[in-house]
C-alpha cells in the first residue's frame, strides 16, 4: 500500500500528539511495566553493544525515529533527525563504512534507562522512560539526559515509534552521529 | 602598550599569501582581538526578518561574543541592541526569542522600549538622570542594515554601506533568495546546534573547500553510490566545471551548478517519506519545483559569520580559540507547494547525519595537529602554480574547485581586519 502526502502529515500529527498525550497521562499500568522495561532496556543494550542488525530487525515497516530540536511538530520546526526504516538502515550502513570518520573509531555509549511507565492503548504499548546517555569517543565524553517515548506494536513487540527528547540539544552538542 | 607579538606588524606576518601561521588558530590573545576587530567591527549576520515578523518580536544572538537582542519596534523598524541594562549591566532578557514592547530589567526595574530608549526607572527622584539627558541611559545600539530580509549589525564607528560590503556577493545572494517563490523565506525557530573543539576558521576554511568532499566525505558518497545516486560531492574535482570564487571582503562562493546538469534534486538520495510527496508534486504538475526541495548548490559564505549551504543558514559563532558553535537554521519556502517544505525538513537532516560528522572530526584533528609548536605553517597555496590570484574587473577571483583562492581571499580580508586597530562604538 503506497502512502500519500496526507498520510505523511497524519504521521507527523501522530508524533506531535504522542508527546503531548504521554505527558498528560496518569500513572502507568503496573502489570505492564516489567515487560515494557525489558523491551526498552533490551533496545538500549543492543545500541550500546552496537548490535545494529538485531536492533534494526526490531522495528516495524512503518517505523519512525524522531529526535526533535524542540518537541513541537515535525512539520513545524527542525529536528536533528526524523527517520523512516530506510534511513535507519542507512545509518547502520554508514557506521559500517571505514571512511565514516565521525564514527571511526565508534563512540562508546552507555544508556541508563529509568522511571519506566507503560500504558496499553488498543493493541499498542506506549512506554515513557528516563534516559541518561553517556558517550565517549577519542578521549572526550559527553552526557545527555532526557527521556524517550516508545510505541511497541504486534505480537513481536516491534518498535513503531521512538521519540528521543533531549533538551540539551538546544544548547549545542558535539558530533551527534552516535545518537539513535 | 601592545605586546610585541600583537602589534599590527607582528600580526601581519602571520598571514602570507601562500601560508598562514598556526597561531591564528591557537592563540587566545589573538582570539580576543578577533572578537572585536574581525567580528564586532565587521558586518555580522544577526537575524532574518521572518524571525521577527511582527512589531514587538525579538530574537537574540551574539556579535563578537557580545549578547545582542534584535527587535522590531512598533513602527516596524529593526534594531540591534546590546543585551545589557544600562544601570548595572545585567542581561535584561534571557529569552532566546519572544515578543515585548518593553524590556524591564529584573534586577532594579529599569525599563526600556524595544527601540532601546530608557522609558522609566523606579524611584527616579534621587537619581541624577532626573536633571540630565535620559538618552545617556538608553541601551547600547549597533548599526543595522538589511539586504533581502537578512539583518546585519556592526559596532564599527563608521561602517561601509552594507551593499558595498557585500559587493559581488549580491549576485549569488540574490540567486539564493530569488529561487524561493515570491522571494519569500521563512527561518524555523529551533536551529540544529553543533559545537566542535576547534577554531572558528576551520569552519571557514571548509566552507569553500571543493577538494575535501572527495576525501572527507567519502562515506557520504558511498551512501550515494549504494543508492545509485551521483551525489554532488562525488564529482571528480579535477574535471568538474564547478567553480570556486573569492568575492572580495572575505566572501566566498562555490558554484556547483555547472557540475550538475540534471539539477539539484538529481543529486539527492531518497529522504524519509520522499515518494508520496514527490508523486503528489508531479501529479499536480509541479514536478519542476522539486529542485527547490534541496539546496541552491550555490554555497555562499559572507565573512565572518554566515554560510549558506543546502537550505540552511549556518551561523558560525566563536566561543573560545579552540571551541566553535555552528547554528544551522533551516529556511523554508512558504510560497512553494507545501510538499516542498515537507521535503526540505527531511533533506535538512541528511548532510548533518552523514556529512557534517566527518567534517567535525576533521576540524578537531586539525586543531589537535596545530597544537604542535614546531610545525608552524599551514599551506594554502593550491592553485598558485597556475599563477597568482588575479581579480577580474569586479574584484572576483575565479578558479576550479581544487583552487584555494577562496581561502586566500578570506584570509587576506582577515589579515586586514586583524591588523586594523579600531575603536568599536555603541550608538
Amino acid at each position: 500500500m503506497s502512502l500519500t502526502s496526507r498520510d505523511v502529515t497524519a504521521r507527523y500529527d501522530e508524533l506531535a500528539e504522542l508527546v503531548v498525550d504521554v505527558e498528560r497521562r496518569g500513572p502507568g499500568d503496573v502489570a505492564l511495566v516489567a515487560e515494557a522495561a525489558t523491551l526498552v532496556a533490551h533496545e538500549a543494550r543492543l545500541l550500546d553493544a552496537r548490535r545494529y542488525d538485531e536492533w534494526l530487525a526490531g522495528w516495524s515497516d512503518d517505523a519512525v525515529l524522531w529526535v526533535p530540536m524542540a518537541p513541537t511538530h515535525p512539520a513545524a520546526d527542525q529536528s536533528l533527525l526524523l527517520d523512516d526504516r530506510r534511513r535507519l538502515a542507512e545509518r547502520v550502513r554508514w557506521r559500517a563504512e571505514p571512511s565514516a570518520w565521525g564514527q571511526q573509531p565508534p563512540s562508546r555509549t552507555t544508556r541508563v534507562v529509568g522511571s519506566v511507565e507503560a500504558w496499553r492503548s488498543g493493541d499498542r504499548v506506549i512506554v515513557r522512560s528516563g534516559l541518561v546517555l553517556h558517550e565517549h569517543r577519542r578521549a572526550r565524553a559527553q552526557l545527555l539526559v532526557g527521556h524517550q517515548i516508545h510505541e511497541f506494536v504486534d505480537e513481536a513487540s516491534r518498535c513503531r515509534t521512538k521519540i528521543l527528547l533531549l533538551p540539551q540539544l538546544s544548547l549545542g552538542i558535539r558530533n551527534p552521529s552516535f545518537l539513535l | 602598550m601592545t605586546a610585541d607579538h600583537l602589534t599590527p606588524e607582528a600580526l601581519h606576518r602571520l598571514v602570507e599569501p601562500h601560508r598562514v601561521h598556526r597561531r591564528i588558530y591557537t592563540d587566545p590573545e589573538i582570539f580576543e582581538l578577533e572578537q572585536t576587530r574581525v567580528f564586532a567591527a565587521s558586518w555580522s549576520y544577526v537575524a532574518h526578518e521572518s524571525e521577527i515578523p511582527a512589531p514587538g518580536d525579538f530574537t537574540t544572538t551574539k556579535v563578537g561574543g557580545r549578547p545582542v537582542v534584535v527587535t522590531r519596534d512598533g513602527d516596524g523598524a529593526v534594531h540591534a541592541l546590546l543585551n545589557r541594562c544600562s544601570h548595572r549591566g545585567a542581561l535584561f532578557t534571557i529569552e532566546s526569542s519572544g515578543c515585548a514592547k518593553r524590556f524591564t530589567c529584573p534586577y532594579h526595574g529599569w525599563s526600556f522600549a524595544n527601540d532601546g530608549r530608557l522609558v522609566s526607572l523606579p524611584f527616579p527622584q534621587n537619581h541624577p538622570v532626573q536633571d540630565g539627558d535620559r538618552s545617556q541611559f538608553d541601551l547600547g545600539r549597533l548599526a543595522v542594515a538589511e539586504y533581502r530580509g537578512f539583518v546585519f549589525a556592526t559596532l564599527h564607528p563608521d561602517p561601509e554601506p552594507l551593499e558595498e560590503w557585500l559587493g559581488p556577493a549580491t549576485e549569488p545572494f540574490d540567486h539564493i533568495v530569488d529561487r524561493h517563490p515570491g522571494g519569500r523565506l521563512r527561518v524555523l525557530p529551533s536551529p540544529q546546534q553543533l559545537e566542535f573543539d576547534g577554531n572558528w576558521k576551520l569552519a571557514w576554511d571548509n566552507a569553500a573547500d571543493g577538494l575535501h568532499a572527495t576525501f572527507a566525505h567519502r562515506s557520504y558518497n558511498v551512501l550515494g553510490s549504494d543508492a545509485d545516486i551521483d551525489t554532488v560531492l562525488a564529482r571528480d574535482p579535477g574535471r568538474t566545471p564547478m567553480v570556486a570564487k573569492a568575492l572580495g571582503h572575505g566572501h566566498m562562493v562555490v558554484d556547483q551548478r555547472p557540475g550538475i546538469p540534471d539539477g539539484p534534486w538529481s543529486t539527492m538520495r531518497a529522504v524519509p517519506f520522499r515518494e508520496p510527496l514527490e508523486e503528489e508534486l508531479v501529479a499536480s504538475g509541479a514536478g519542476g519545483d522539486l529542485d527547490l526541495a534541496t539546496g541552491s548548490m550555490v554555497n555562499l559564505s559572507l565573512f565572518p559569520n554566515l554560510i549558506f549551504v543546502g537550505n540552511q543558514l549556518l551561523v558560525v559563532e566563536p566561543i573560545a580559540v579552540d571551541r566553535t558553535r555552528l547554528s544551522a537554521h533551516l529556511v523554508l519556502a512558504p510560497d512553494a507547494p507545501a510538499e516542498i517544505d515537507l521535503l526540505r525538513l527531511r533533506v535538512d537532516e541528511d548532510f548533518i547525519s552523514f556529512g557534517t560528522p566527518d567534517d567535525l572530526d576533521m576540524f578537531e584533528r586539525v586543531q589537535q595537529g596545530l597544537a604542535i609548536p614546531e610545525m608552524e605553517w599551514i599551506d594554502v597555496s593550491r592553485g598558485l602554480r597556475d599563477g597568482p590570484d588575479v581579480p577580474a574587473a569586479d574584484g572576483v577571483v575565479t578558479g576550479p574547485i581544487t583552487s584555494e583562492a577562496p581561502q586566500r581571499g578570506y584570509l587576506a580580508r582577515y589579515r586586514d581586519l586583524l591588523t586594523t586597530e579600531v575603536i568599536t562604538r555603541v550608538r
